[in-house]
């Protein structure tokens, strides 16, 4: 870790900070957990908004990492045996296949995808499904359906 | 290393509340008292029926290396999914069909969950470990001069990990 740090945006730190947040809460350590979240809160208020924003791009970038990023990080983690990194990219390449399959769906059938239903995502892996209830287990991470949220429709 | 209870495993049996020798499993929240645990002790933790009582460590060992190029692979991923999260946040911003911004909300949450994933494989799983308190003091001397920058907060961080 003596190497310069890579600059990192205010989204990627905004993340990187929430995940810290989280892992000092799971130690019960709450008041780091607030420092973290304070931070976290700081990058992404400083995030800078694109141009032009357009849906097309999300789908892009899920292809970009299906067809290359996965591949190529499941290759350099193989070399060396790292399972946990290993276990990361199980789980986020079957998520990321889901959100493809959603943003999919959504270009065809547009409301109709979330109407009279409710959508899920679990805090755990980030697994989403649209249903009226989720799975008792999440098929991807395995945790307890009490992780998996659903997301709120907000007037605007 | 003091006692917590994992609340939604916990049936009532107050067996916790009998052994403790300090009264720090009885308190009106459900948490233990922290300031009253007896380092160690774990009298609560061996006696609990339902295990929802256990152990939180005090210190914790480095985290595993990682070699530079898994670490590179998972920062490009991570900076992918916190791109798309961050496009998702925006593009429910400038949308004004409540469906759309659901669905936009529910891709923003699930690539910060994602981000935070891979961060944690690239070598920032650990608060406490020597990779976060060089990150936090090189973010520091970055935002030297940016009065919006909570340097406190890191400060504080620094020093309580």
């Amino acid at each position: 870790m003596e190497d310069a740090m890579r600059e990192l945006s205010a989204q990627e730190l905004g993340a990187l900070c929430s995940n810290l947040q989280k892992a000092c809460s799971k130690q019960m350590r709450s008041e780091e957990a607030a420092l973290f979240g304070e931070l976290a809160s700081f990058y992404d208020q400083r995030r800078e908004a694109l141009p032009k924003a357009e849906y097309r791009m999300l789908l892009q970038l899920i292809n970009d990492d299906l067809g290359r990023a996965y591949a190529e990080a499941n290759e350099q983690a193989s070399a060396v045996k790292d399972r946990g990194a290993l276990r990361a990219l199980v789980w986020g390449e079957k998520v990321t296949k889901l959100l493809k399959s959603l943003l999919v769906r959504y270009e065809k059938q547009q409301a109709g995808l979330l109407e009279n239903t409710k959508v899920w995502v679990c805090e755990i892996c980030g697994f989403v499904y649209v249903g009226e209830q989720p799975p008792e287990i999440c098929p991807i991470c395995k945790v307890p359906s009490f992780k998996i949220h659903a997301v709120q429709k907000e007037a605007v | 290393m003091h006692a917590a209870r994992n609340i939604a495993l916990c049936t009532k049996d107050c067996v916790c509340l009998f052994i403790c020798p300090t009264g720090a499993t009885d308190t009106e929240n459900g948490q233990i008292d922290f300031s009253k645990c007896i380092d160690g002790c774990r009298l609560c933790v061996d006696a609990c029926p339902s295990h929802a009582l256990y152990l939180v460590p005090g210190t914790y060992p480095q985290p595993q290396p990682k070699t530079e190029p898994v670490k590179t692979a998972l920062l490009d991923l991570a900076k992918s999914k916190a791109d798309q999260m961050a496009l998702a946040d925006q593009l429910a911003r400038e949308s004004e069909d409540p469906v759309f911004r659901q669905l936009c909300k529910t891709v923003a949450m699930s690539n910060r969950i994602l981000a935070e994933d891979c961060y944690r494989e690239a070598g920032y799983i650990l608060p406490q470990s020597n990779a976060v308190r060089q990150l936090l003091k090189e973010l520091v001397q970055k935002h030297e001069g940016d009065d919006a920058f909570p340097r406190d907060a890191v400060e504080a961080l620094l020093a309580k990990l």
